[in-house]
Order: structure tokens, then C-alpha cells, then sequence
């Protein structure tokens, strides 16, 4: 049962994977990672990390891309991407990256066998275990993520109003509304005087 | 699977077709009410108290013709009820109706829960966070301005709320110390949390009430400002995929909100299953009540109250029960 569910999870992390890059349209590559994203899900929970799966659909599926697909929905093109310019370097580097990537795969996985399993037991993985251990030897990262979200929605206020407000004094509040009412003053003399001299022409 | 593949197969196809019979009698139950809130009959002519009513709205819907508006995603477009459909129900699967039951006449006991994970509660909140994706992508590939306008609408509408939602549902995790709702919910045999919570419940309510996209939260399918929201271009079968799906997460949230605060299936006398029905029906009945009397909120007041509102006081009853726990 769990070894289907690894074949069936893993073709389509590839397949999702390969699409995300391989589809010309942005909101259907986001929906595909959207796919990957839940696919890695399952090949979590197939590792007993009942919590981590989850938490992965949550913030990643549920929040993060909601906001990209916002985005695409609102101001992305509609149609077909067309494949833009590919410069040479872009291609290299690509080729490097991967082969780093395949490099560490092989190294990691030369030797190892499906001989010593690591144990673990029913709680592994479980909410109370995780909890544990943010709180116990894991408290500073914890503290200092924590800090960094902070951080991250003071800017997210800050670029959404538009930089801080600059506080006025008494005086000034006092001369922007007289000037605001002087002009909201002439404003309506001319009006006035428009709709009379329309009158007038009119009666000529 | 708490019972072995062949009795969880069987009691997750008893559930949902349970799930949709009883989503079906209460759109007839709404209709009623709504009428005679509004000093009207409702329906009463298929049947008798026209309780043939929902079966006539099938037929209905099965006969119109499906149809892919211009300009749309087709495979996109088609398969946006079927996301918001498959979530609705599966977020109702971890929904516990007792503890053990014995088969009547034999020897056979089995659990009245599908599952019970340690992170049930997170698994109902995934599973709804993914329902979304069903009226955005509904609304991204129709092809049509209102559309798009409601599934955003819908998008921030849902975004937001679930914040406040989340925070105010941490209060009864905090106080349970369990994510698994077998455990919460026999938890509260001595004492129901919604009063110890009540500030939680009352944020929970809220916050559910907008999560299902009912009214006075109608914004997604305000039909003044953006026809019908995300589901404008869609008819038929497909349109009743998206009202069902709506409407069965108003009943998964009502059963959430049953489990979470008022103690779930347990209660005197009755059996748990039937507790169960009768509380979920309160809220339901609570919600339709709510439809019939409050008028629709703007957009602004909407955002206002789940940020401004809402969020501050889940915050700071999660201060309170984190104190009150971390001091006992």
C-alpha cells in the first residue's frame, strides 16, 4: 500500500515539477506547483510527519499560493507566455546548477541501503513531539524566525501604505484646511459665475 | 482506518451519501425558513410540505445544458467544481459521531470516526484552505470580469477570515492540548468549551459565517456588484456542484463548531450521531436566521471587522487561555 502511494506521489511531484517549468501559461505553471506542493505532502506523510505534510498544505498550499495566483489572476497575462529571450550564459548556468544538484543526489544516496531502517515510534512526527522540540533545543532559531516574520509584516504595512505619514503640527493642520476652504471657496464663485454667463448667453 | 479498508470504505460512502441527503433536506429547510421569516410559504407544491422540492431542483439542474462560455480555460473551467465539490466533502470526513458503537444483533463494534489523527483539526483547515482554489480557478477561467471580481472577492474574503478563525480555534487546541477532535471533544464531557472560550466561539462564529460565504459575508456573490461572483458563467449540474460545495462547508463548520465548543456527540440520553445532527442543525439553524435578518456588509466594513476587529480579539483570548493553562 505505502509503496504505491511513494510511485503514485513521486510521478507526480515529477510530472507537476516538470510542468510548472514546461507550461506558457503563468497561472496554470503556479497550479502545477500547486500539484508538486501536495504530491511532497504525501511523500511526507508516508514518512510520518503527519505534522510537517500538513503544515506544507497549509502555509505553502493555503497561503502562499493563493497570493501568487492573486497576483497572476489580477495583473498577469492572460493567454500564452511567449518563450522570451534565452541568453547563452542563463543556459550554462542551468546545466552547472543541475549537475550540482544531480552530483549531491548521487552522494547522498551512493551506499545507502534499505537495510537498517531507522525506529521510530507512534508519536514521531505527532504535533506534541515538534512542539517539544521548537520549545526545548530548537527555542532560538524559533525565537529568531518569529522575529523575522515579524519584520517581514511591519514592511509588508509599511510598502502597502506607502511609507509612513508624516505627522503635522497644529499650524499646519490649521493653514492646509484654511487654504483647502479658500479653494473650495473659489471653486464654487466660479461655478456660480460659469452658470450665470451660461444663463446669459443663453437669454442673448 | 481505525476499522480495516473494507468498513472505513463502507462508512465513508454511508457519510457522504448521509452528508448529501441531509444537504438536501436542509436547502428545503432554508427555503422554508427564509419563508417564513419573510411571512411566505416557501415551497409547497412538489410533495407533501413540498419536501420533494431539492429532487425536483435536480431534475432541474441534470436537464440544462452545459455549456463552455467564449474565451474560457475548458479543463480548467470544468474542473473547478470538482476541486470545490471534493474538498467540501472530505473536510466533513474527520468529523467524529461517538466513540464505539456495536453493530445491532451482532458482536461487531466499530468506531463512529472515519479517522483520528493527531493533527485532525489541521487537516480540516488544509483541506478547506484547498476548497478555495475551486471558486478561483472557477473565476480565473470562465472568462468573464464578474467572475474574476468574485473569485477574488472570495480569495481575500476567505484569506483573511482564516487568520482570525485559526487563532480563535487555537484557544480550544491550547486548552485541550490536542489537535485530534476524538480527544478534544470527549475532552469537554464535564464542562462544554463554549464557556470558557466564549470569547473564541464568538470570533469562531464570525469567522465560520464568512469561511462558508454565507450571508450577511454574501460578498462573493453579491448579486447588486458582481452578478454571482465566481460562479456567473456556470449552470447546471456544475453551478449545483459549487452550491453544494458551499453549503456543505456551512455544515462542516457547523459540525466543527459542535466538536469545538459544545462538546460534539456527547450529551444525555441520545445516542452521539444524533447529538451530533441536533447541534449542527442549532447552528444551521442559526446561520439561515441570521441570513433572513442581517443585510449584506460592504467590502470595507468587511476587511475592517476580520482585521481590526476579529483578529485583536482572538489574540488576546489566546493570551487569556494561554495564561489561565500555563498558571493551573
Amino acid at each position: 500500500m505505502g509503496i504505491v502511494v511513494f510511485f503514485l506521489a513521486a510521478a507526480a511531484a515529477i510530472a507537476t515539477a516538470v510542468a510548472v517549468v514546461a507550461q506558457r501559461n503563468p497561472f496554470v505553471s503556479a497550479l502545477a506547483l500547486l500539484g508538486n506542493l501536495v504530491s511532497l505532502a504525501v511523500l511526507m506523510l508516508l514518512l510520518e510527519a503527519q505534522f510537517v505534510a500538513i503544515a506544507q498544505i497549509i502555509v505553502y498550499a493555503g497561503a502562499v499560493m493563493v497570493m501568487f495566483l492573486f497576483v497572476i489572476a489580477y495583473v498577469g497575462p492572460r493567454g500564452e507566455v511567449g518563450p522570451g529571450e534565452r541568453k547563452p550564459w542563463q543556459v550554462w548556468l542551468a546545466i552547472l546548477a543541475g549537475t550540482l544538484i544531480a552530483i549531491e543526489v548521487i552522494v547522498v544516496t551512493y551506499g545507502a541501503t534499505f537495510e537498517d531502517w531507522a525506529e521510530i515510534d507512534g508519536n514521531y512526527g505527532s504535533p506534541a513531539a515538534i512542539g517539544q522540540e521548537l520549545v526545548t533545543n530548537y527555542l532560538l532559531a524559533f525565537e529568531v524566525v518569529s522575529v523575522i516574520l515579524f519584520m517581514g509584516a511591519v514592511a509588508g504595512v509599511i510598502f502597502g501604505t506607502g511609507g509612513r505619514p508624516r505627522r503635522l503640527s497644529n499650524d499646519e493642520v490649521l493653514a492646509k484646511e484654511t487654504e483647502s476652504a479658500e479653494l473650495r471657496r473659489r471653486e464654487a464663485s466660479r461655478a456660480v459665475l460659469d452658470a450665470t454667463r451660461e444663463s446669459m448667453g443663453e437669454g442673448s | 482506518m481505525v476499522d480495516g479498508v473494507i468498513a472505513t470504505i463502507i462508512k465513508a460512502f454511508l457519510l457522504i451519501n448521509v452528508l448529501m441527503v441531509f444537504f438536501a433536506f436542509m436547502t428545503w429547510v432554508e427555503r422554508k425558513l427564509i419563508g417564513r421569516f419573510q411571512a411566505r410559504y416557501g415551497p409547497n407544491r412538489v410533495g407533501p410540505y413540498g419536501l420533494m422540492q431539492p429532487i425536483a431542483d435536480l431534475g432541474k439542474m441534470l436537464q440544462k445544458e452545459n455549456m463552455i462560455p467564449d474565451g474560457a480555460r475548458p479543463k480548467l473551467y470544468l474542473f473547478a467544481p470538482w476541486i470545490a465539490m471534493a474538498c467540501a466533502l472530505g473536510a466533513f470526513g474527520l468529523m467524529p459521531f461517538g466513540n464505539v458503537a456495536t453493530l445491532p444483533f451482532t458482536d461487531y463494534t466499530f468506531h463512529l470516526y472515519i479517522a483520528d489523527t493527531s493533527v485532525s483539526l489541521l487537516v480540516v483547515a488544509a483541506i478547506g484552505s484547498l476548497g478555495f482554489y475551486g471558486l478561483m480557478i472557477g473565476g480565473w477561467a470562465s472568462s468573464s470580469k464578474y467572475a474574476l471580481l468574485g473569485g477574488m472577492r472570495a480569495i481575500a474574503q476567505l484569506v483573511s477570515y482564516e487568520v482570525a478563525f485559526t487563532l480563535a480555534v487555537i484557544g480550544v487546541i491550547i486548552q485541550a492540548s490536542s489537535l485530534s477532535f476524538v480527544t478534544i471533544s470527549n475532552a469537554q464531557d464535564n464542562l462544554w468549551y463554549f464557556i470558557p472560550q466564549i470569547l473564541g466561539f464568538l470570533v469562531f462564529f464570525v469567522a465560520a459565517v464568512a469561511e462558508s460565504n454565507r450571508p450577511p459575508f454574501d460578498l462573493t456573490e453579491a448579486d447588486g456588484e458582481v452578478v454571482a461572483g465566481y460562479h456567473t458563467e456556470y449552470g447546471g449540474m456544475r453551478y449545483a456542484m459549487f452550491a453544494a460545495a458551499e453549503f456543505v462547508n456551512a455544515i462542516t463548520l457547523s459540525a466543527l463548531g459542535a466538536v469545538l465548543f459544545f462538546g460534539g456527540p456527547s450529551g444525555p440520553y441520545l445516542p452521539g450521531p444524533l447529538w451530533m445532527l441536533i447541534k449542527i442543525g442549532a447552528f444551521l439553524f442559526v446561520l439561515i436566521w441570521i441570513r433572513a435578518t442581517l443585510p449584506r456588509v460592504r467590502f470595507d466594513q468587511l476587511m475592517k471587522l476580520g482585521w481590526k476587529v476579529l483578529l485583536p480579539v482572538a489574540t488576546l483570548n489566546l493570551l487569556i487561555t494561554a495564561a489561565v493553562v500555563a498558571y493551573r
